[in-house]
Order: structure tokens, then C-alpha cells, then sequence
């Protein structure tokens, strides 16, 4: 398995490779002036001004040379500077991945969590009450769009019940936690102040909730699926036929089995929340890297839209080995190569 | 029976269990919401504006925007200021300030006691490398330097500043922000320079995101782009002091969602509230103040875009001004609360009193164009930023402007795009009809007239297309605007009314809406007002 993994590895700089290359000649070749982040509206008749901006920012150079420029930096791990932003792209990428991952862990553990639970349930029970309210539960979560769930359960806890703070991560007022992380729950952890963890886990709730909702459904209608499939097998039958408690039968024998399947979903789930966050990062005012990339796409930030790009593909490369190998862990059956 | 009991019992056990779980979490989330409420009220100090930032820089030599003023003004000083009434030039870092009688000389004194943040003295070098560094960074404000041609600092606290040309409103233009005094010292360590070619060899504009090296009442805390800006009182400020410790700029995308904080206390100042929004707010803590801006939208007309249908002669473009419904449109869009504005030059600035107002005349349009041989109709192209722009929505409104051209059988095509689209259509062939929006940068109208009349080289004489179409241009109004620039008083302000006439008269430029600023803020926040040059003066902002 070690070999398959350090192969697998070592890929991954010719994938990203190809994925640079696409990315960078695809958002050159998108409609559009990308000095409209660079050079004010009422300057961009100046031709002075305009001519200084091209050249500060490489775009007086032909394409070939900008890209043997760029490939150049980023072997040094240099992204670029941001149009947008006037900052190194990974110093924005830095800032903003961990308050997508805070948000999509805290989505995967509400998604996961609840979907298996309730998939087992759904099965356990499979047509009762229960079974029916799980899965229509489920097919809430998997079927409102996002904006729509996010906005009425924003209005509803915050705005009408007062029980949830709004949108951010933090109180306006209160300072962010110590840079360790980046994480915001977990830096407050780390610097001992209860108050703001409190706070943060406060303003987390909402967000991961209703991005871990759309997971749970699937999740959850997968899990049932598996698990009717499983219930039925000789062996579940032999451990309830031994007097195992209905309890055990169903975590141990039956579950265990019946994750396989949801393994996958739940490597990609992961990776395309980090991808796909920016709606419930634009409703909750999440400065992720979901909503970085879509000001970047409006501004035709070059550095910031193939720095994104680069993120991206990492996430879903590192999810599908991760998926692969707990696949083999889960199931011995399972050889790589 | 007896395993009927025991599956009861352990429904009812799972049940209380839940429902028992379901309670901690909602004290939990209460105590935790508890925890929130206290934390906004004792943060006394701290005073929170929920805004859509549109921050491009930190560097005052290249930060040019909405946003950009607020900051600039807050923590670097300028060597004049806007009194509170938006007209009246009063003294800041300068104390005093002679002008020579053609208007090519400016000599300021500055307060010996200024100080920058760091303890040390604003001096006339500062100025000099400022304004010099301004001048050659060839970036958004650099325009404000245009004409300077030498800057003498004949000792640490006189400047004297030469011109190429009259310019009457010099001074108003040293009430931007963007004319702020850096301390030269700290910006050089950084990479800052002044010289000739400061755009290419100036490296400080990383530096200048994270730290600031001005004399106003706030200094620089920290910056995380779009999330938040946090200023903090400036303790060695040389003159009055800021009454609160701390503004937070919070970034809070639209109207909406300012409102919610604004009512729930988690901001103090809501920016961009729109009239409409500003209705359904219904908190008795929120003051609710609607007050004219010098902002407005307009209408474009280009009669040199390539690939016209017809060819949009003066009276085919003065049929479009008549088409236009004003009333209805400020109606539609803002739901009244706007103002109808002649020129493109805001009412209330230099040359604008008893101008013409826009007249909705259907049959004096059809006639128009009856003359100018096109009265079966005929179809363009209209390409606009999609935004949503001082509360008016730009889609909305050009669906109404659609509607009343319709009526004189104009086919109006429209076209939302994104910024940089719209400026790559504008930059190629030009766009037939377009909308936009202007904000001031200091009280003056040259700058108007230097951006948007049919001169050669403005901005909008090449996006009317001067180009293909020469005769776009109007000659008289450089004669005048340099007339207006060599006058004062009410002679300078007669020249500026008759550009503007002129400026109507070429019908390029329509506009169509001043939006009224909504002030929304609790009613604990004292010294909230609209500036000219800087938005929001947060220098006199305070808590109860």
C-alpha cells in the first residue's frame, strides 16, 4: 500500500501540472478587461495610467512568456500577487482555506454524522414513521437549495429567536483569536479564551448546518440502501440468531459493511464542499475560499483564479487517495496496485 | 405483553433522552447568544460599520475608491479639509495658505505642532515626497498632481507649490483624501520612494496593508480583504483626539443584511442601506436619515461606436434625453427618494444653480427624431455593469429607460455584464448606450468637466467614440473650463453653468438619478454625516 500511495504521490505534480496549464490559458482567453481590479473606471482612458498598470502587473508581456513566468514562480511556491487584493495569492489562499475547512469539518462531522444516523435508522426501521421522517428529512436537506435554506434558517435563529448569532465568524467587535491555525475554534482553544471559542462555535452552527444538510441527505439515503442490503446477509442473520443485542448487530456486524459503499461519497463530499462552499459562504459572509474564487472569476484575477484552481485540485487529487485507501482499510478484500 | 412494556419504556427513555438533549442545546445556544450580547454591549469603545467594501488598496498613493476615502481620511491628514456644510475650504495640517493672483501658486504654513503617529513632525518635506510620490505612481488618484510642476519646500514648514495652468480649484482638490501626507521616513524604509519612476520601483504597497504611516486620528490595526478593516484611535494625535477607541469596518455584501446587523446591534452604522430597505427597518434603536448626495447615475449615449444603425446625431440623442421618464424612473428604482440632476456635475457644486431640469416629453422625442429622419424606429445595443449602485439597480433601471424608449419605437438591447466586460466592450468598438455612476472626489466641478464634456482627451470624449465621430467634440467647453480654472468667486461659477450648459446641450452624458443617501445608524452614535471628500468623517464619530 505504501508504494501505491508514494506512486500515487508522485503524480500528482504532472496532474496539477495540467491543470495550471488549462487553467491559466482558459482564464486568459475568458471576455473581459482584467485591469478592471487594477485601474479605476474613471482611469481607464488614461493612457499613462493604463500603460503603468499593464506593465506592473506582467500584462504587456505575450501570453507564452506570462505563462513561462508564472510556472516559473510556482516551482518556487510563488502564486502571484492578487489583482484584487494586492497580496501574495497564497498569502490570501492561507487566510481563507481554514475558515473553509473549519466549515466544511464542522459540515462533514453534521453531515456525516446525522446522515449515517439517520440511515440507519431509516433502515432499521424501514417503513415506519421513522423511516419516513428520516428520509424525508433527508430529501429536504438533499433537494432546498442551499441559499434558500441558509437565508430562511439565518432569519429564523438569528433574527427571529436571537439564538444563533448572524453572519461572520466572529463578532464584529471581537478580535480574531491568535494566528495558529487559522481556524478560529480551534485558535481560541489553543489561546485558552473561552469566549471567543464560545463565539465562534456560536457562528459556526448555522453554516455548517445547512452545508452539511444537502450531504446528510445523500449520505443518509446511501447508508439506508447499504444497510437493507446488508440486514439481509446470513452472517447479520447468524449474529441475531446468537442472541447479539439488536443494537450491536447493527453498528457492528451490519455498518461496518454497509460504510464501504459510503466511504466514496463521503472523500468526495469533502473535497467538493471545499469547492463548493461559496453559497453558504456568500449567505453567512464566510470569507472562505468559496466566495475568494468567485470575486476572483468576476475580476479576472488571473493569479487568484489558477491559485484557486491549483487548491481545487489538490483537494479532490488528496480525496480520491484518501477514499482509495480507507476503501482497502475498511475492506482487506480490497487490494491496491 | 412483557416485551411490549420494555419496548415502551425504551421508546419512552429514547424519547426523554432526546428531548432532554434538545433543551441543553437550546440553553446552551441561548447562554452562548447570552454571551454574544454581552460581549456587543460592553465593547463601548468600539464602534462597527457594516459595508461593502470595495477596497483596492491601503496605499494612499493608490487606493482610489469609495471605501479607499474613508480609510485615507481617517488616518492620514491632508493640509486642508471640507467643512461640514461640503463647500467651505478650511484649514487642517496647514494653518494658512497664500494663492498668487493668476492662481499658479499656492504657498502653504503648516502647524508646527503636527504630528505623525509615531510621534514626529509633519514637515514640508513629508508634503513634497507625498504629493511627488502622488504625481508619479501613475495610478488612480495620480490626476489630482496633474499641473503641478514644481514643489519647493523653502523651509520645514512652507510649501509652495507651482502650477502649469490656472487652477482656481487647487485647493479643492487638496481636500481629497488621497492627497494625504505620508511620513516619508517610515514609507522609504518600506520601499516607498517619490521618484520618476516610483510606479514600477515602489515596492511598499504589501507594507502599506498591513501598517500605516500617517498623522490622522487612527492609525492601522488590521486588514483582512474582504472581511474586515479595524482602525484604532491614534493616541499621539496633535489635535483633537477621536472620541471612540476602535471602527471596525465589517464587510456585509448588501442592503439586507446590513439592515439585520444594523437592528441586532452587531454594527452601529449601516452604509449602503437603500431607501427600501431603509423602510422595512423598524427598530426603535436605528436612526433613519435620508440626506441629497452628490452622487449619480447616468445615462451614455456614444454617437462614435462602431457599427451603429443609424447614426446618433444631436437631435436623435435629444429625442433619447426626451424619452427618458426622470420621475418615474426615481421612482421605480428608489422608490422616490432620489433627486433629478441636469448636468452631469452634482447639484449644489460650482455652476449648477437654476440649471434646465430633465423634461419627459414623448411627442417633442417623436418629433426630434421625425426631423432627424428616423422616426420608424430602429435598434441598439446597450451594455452595463450589473450592479447594484447607491441603492439603484442598474438592470432595473435600464429596463425602465428600455420601456420609455420603446415608446418613440427605440429597440433598446439590453446587456448586464460583469465590470470587466463592460470595460473591454467599452475600450473596443464602444457601446451604443450604457449606464454608470459618479462620486466626487472633493468639491469642485473641473473635475467633471475634465471627465466627462466633449473636450479633446476626456474620458468620455474617446467613449463617445471622438475618435470615429470628430464631430462629438465641443470646442468651447476647453475655452471655458480654462476660464473657470483662471477665475473665482462667483465669476469662476458662472463659467462652470455655462459648461454645463454646453455639456447638456451635447447630450452625451443623461443623467437620470441623485439617489439620497440613507444615514442609518443607532441612536447611541453621535456626528454621523455625508462628506464630499471623504464619505464618512470618522474623526467625529461617537458612542453615548
Amino acid at each position: 500500500m505504501q508504494q501505491y500511495i508514494l506512486r500515487r504521490l508522485l503524480m500528482m505534480p504532472l496532474l496539477l501540472l495540467g491543470v495550471v496549464t488549462v487553467a491559466f490559458f482558459l482564464s486568459h482567453v475568458t471576455k473581459g478587461d482584467p485591469l478592471s481590479s487594477v485601474v479605476s473606471e474613471r482611469q481607464m482612458n488614461n493612457k499613462v495610467v493604463v500603460e503603468a498598470a499593464r506593465k506592473r502587473w506582467g500584462l504587456d508581456r505575450s501570453l507564452p512568456d506570462q505563462y513561462r513566468i508564472y510556472l516559473g514562480n510556482l516551482v518556487t511556491g510563488d502564486l502571484g500577487t492578487s489583482f484584487r487584493t494586492k497580496r501574495g495569492v497564497g498569502e490570501d489562499i492561507a487566510d481563507r482555506l481554514p475558515a473553509t475547512l473549519e466549515l466544511v469539518v464542522a459540515a462533514m462531522i453534521v453531515g456525516t454524522g446525522c446522515g449515517i444516523g439517520l440511515g440507519v435508522l431509516a433502515a432499521h426501521k424501514r417503513n415506519e414513521a421513522a423511516d419516513h421522517g428520516a428520509r424525508f428529512f433527508a430529501l429536504i436537506g438533499s433537494s432546498i437549495p442551499v441559499f434558500w435554506s441558509g437565508l430562511i434558517l439565518l432569519y429564523l435563529f438569528s433574527v427571529q429567536l436571537g439564538w444563533l448569532p448572524g453572519a461572520g465568524r466572529l463578532d464584529a467587535r471581537t478580535a480574531a483569536p491568535p494566528f495558529v491555525t487559522g481556524m478560529f475554534t480551534v485558535d481560541a482553544l489553543i489561546a485558552g479564551d473561552l469566549q471567543t471559542f464560545l463565539q465562534a462555535l456560536g457562528h459556526l452552527i448555522l453554516p455548517a448546518f445547512v452545508l452539511g444538510w444537502a450531504v446528510m441527505g445523500i449520505i443518509s439515503r446511501l447508508v439506508r440502501a447499504s444497510m437493507l442490503d446488508v440486514l439481509n446477509q446470513d452472517y447479520v442473520l447468524t449474529a441475531r440468531a446468537k442472541g447479539a443485542a439488536e443494537l450491536r448487530v447493527l453498528l457492528h456486524h451490519a455498518l461496518r459493511n454497509a460504510l464501504i459503499p459510503t466511504l466514496t461519497i463521503i472523500g468526495y463530499s469533502f473535497a467538493y464542499l471545499i469547492t463548493g462552499a461559496v453559497l453558504t459562504e456568500a449567505i453567512f459572509s464566510w470569507p472562505g475560499i468559496g466566495s475568494y474564487a468567485v470575486e476572483s472569476a468576476r475580476a479576472l484575477d488571473y493569479p487568484a483564479i489558477v491559485g484557486v484552481t491549483i487548491i481545487g485540485a489538490l483537494a479532490f487529487l488528496l480525496a480520491n487517495l484518501v477514499t482509495d485507501v480507507a476503501y482497502a482499510l475498511a475492506n482487506p478484500k480490497i487490494k491496491l496496485g | 405483553m412483557g416485551g411490549g412494556i420494555v419496548k415502551k419504556t425504551r421508546r419512552m427513555a429514547l424519547t426523554g433522552s432526546v428531548f432532554a438533549v434538545a433543551l441543553a442545546a437550546g440553553g446552551w445556544l441561548a447562554q452562548t447568544g447570552g454571551i454574544i450580547a454581552s460581549a456587543e454591549a460592553a465593547g463601548s469603545d468600539t464602534l462597527v460599520i457594516a459595508r461593502d467594501m470595495d477596497l483596492d488598496s491601503l496605499d494612499p498613493a493608490r487606493a482610489f475608491c469609495d471605501t479607499c476615502q474613508i480609510y485615507i481620511s481617517s488616518v492620514y491628514q491632508r493640509l486642508v479639509d471640507l467643512a461640514p456644510d461640503n463647500k467651505t475650504i478650511v484649514p487642517a495640517l496647514a494653518t494658512k495658505w497664500e494663492i498668487n493672483a493668476d492662481q499658479t501658486q499656492f504657498t502653504f504654513h503648516l502647524d508646527p505642532k503636527a504630528t505623525f503617529s509615531d510621534g514626529s513632525p509633519v514637515e514640508a518635506k513629508d508634503v513634497k515626497w507625498s504629493w511627488l510620490r502622488l504625481k508619479h505612481m501613475k495610478s488612480g488618484p495620480s490626476f489630482m498632481m496633474d499641473g503641478v510642476t514644481a514643489i519647493e519646500t523653502p523651509d520645514a514648514h512652507t510649501v509652495v507649490v507651482k502650477l502649469d495652468a490656472p487652477n482656481s480649484e487647487f485647493l479643492g482638490v487638496l481636500t481629497a483624501p488621497y492627497t494625504g501626507v505620508t511620513n516619508s521616513d517610515v514609507a522609504m524604509q518600506h520601499g516607498a520612494n517619490d521618484s520618476d519612476k516610483a510606479d514600477s520601483t515602489d515596492t511598499a504597497e504589501s507594507w502599506f496593508l498591513q501598517n500605516s504611516a500617517g498623522g490622522g486620528p487612527f492609525v492601522l490595526e488590521s486588514y483582512r480583504p474582504n472581511d474586515e478593516l479595524r482602525l484604532k484611535r491614534n493616541d499621539n494625535y496633535w489635535g483633537k483626539k477621536a472620541a471612540v477607541g476602535e471602527i471596525v469596518i465589517k464587510q456585509t455584501k448588501d442592503a439586507v443584511s446590513q439592515a439585520q446587523m444594523l437592528e441586532s446591534g452587531a454594527a452601529d452604522i449601516a452604509m449602503q442601506i437603500d431607501p427600501d430597505t431603509a423602510k422595512n427597518i423598524s427598530s426603535g434603536d436605528v436612526v433613519i436619515k435620508t440626506v441629497p448626495s452628490f452622487n449619480f447615475v447616468y445615462v451614455a449615449v456614444s454617437p462614435g461606436a462602431k457599427n451603429l444603425p443609424v447614426k446618433l446625431t444631436p437631435k436623435v440623442r435629444e429625442a433619447i434625453g426626451y424619452a427618458i421618464d426622470y420621475e418615474g424612473t426615481i421612482n421605480l428604482t428608489l422608490g422616490g427618494d432620489g433627486n433629478l440632476q441636469p448636468a452631469p456635475i452634482p447639484n449644489g457644486f460650482p455652476g449648477t444653480d437654476n440649471l434646465p431640469m430633465p423634461v419627459h416629453d414623448v411627442a417633442k422625442a417623436e418629433a426630434l427624431l421625425k426631423e432627424a429622419g428616423v422616426a420608424d424606429g430602429f435598434t441598439l445595443d446597450a451594455y452595463f455593469p450589473n450592479i447594484n449602485v447607491y441603492g439603484v439597480d442598474l438592470s432595473t433601471m435600464m429596463q425602465k429607460v428600455q420601456q420609455d424608449l420603446s415608446k418613440v419605437k427605440i429597440k433598446l438591447n439590453l446587456n448586464p455584464v460583469t465590470f470587466s466586460v463592460w470595460r473591454e466592450h467599452i475600450n473596443g468598438d464602444g457601446i451604443p448606450v450604457t449606464a454608470v455612476f459618479y462620486a466626487p472626489d472633493y468639491y469642485g466641478s473641473g473635475q467633471y468637466v475634465q471627465y466627462f464634456a466633449m473636450m479633446k482627451g476626456t474620458a468620455w470624449s474617446k467613449r463617445a467614440g471622438a475618435a470615429n465621430d470628430p464631430s462629438v467634440l465641443n470646442p468651447k467647453e476647453g475655452d471655458l473650463l480654462a476660464k473657470a480654472l483662471a477665475a473665482s468667486g462667483d465669476k469662476r461659477d458662472g463659467y462652470f453653468h455655462e459648461i454645463a450648459l454646453e455639456i447638456i446641450k451635447d447630450r452625451v452624458i443623461i443623467p437620470v438619478v441623485s439617489p439620497q443617501l440613507v444615514l442609518a445608524y443607532r441612536k447611541n452614535v453621535e456626528g454621523v454625516r455625508y462628506s464630499a471628500c471623504c464619505n464618512l468623517p470618522t474623526a467625529e464619530l461617537s458612542l453615548k
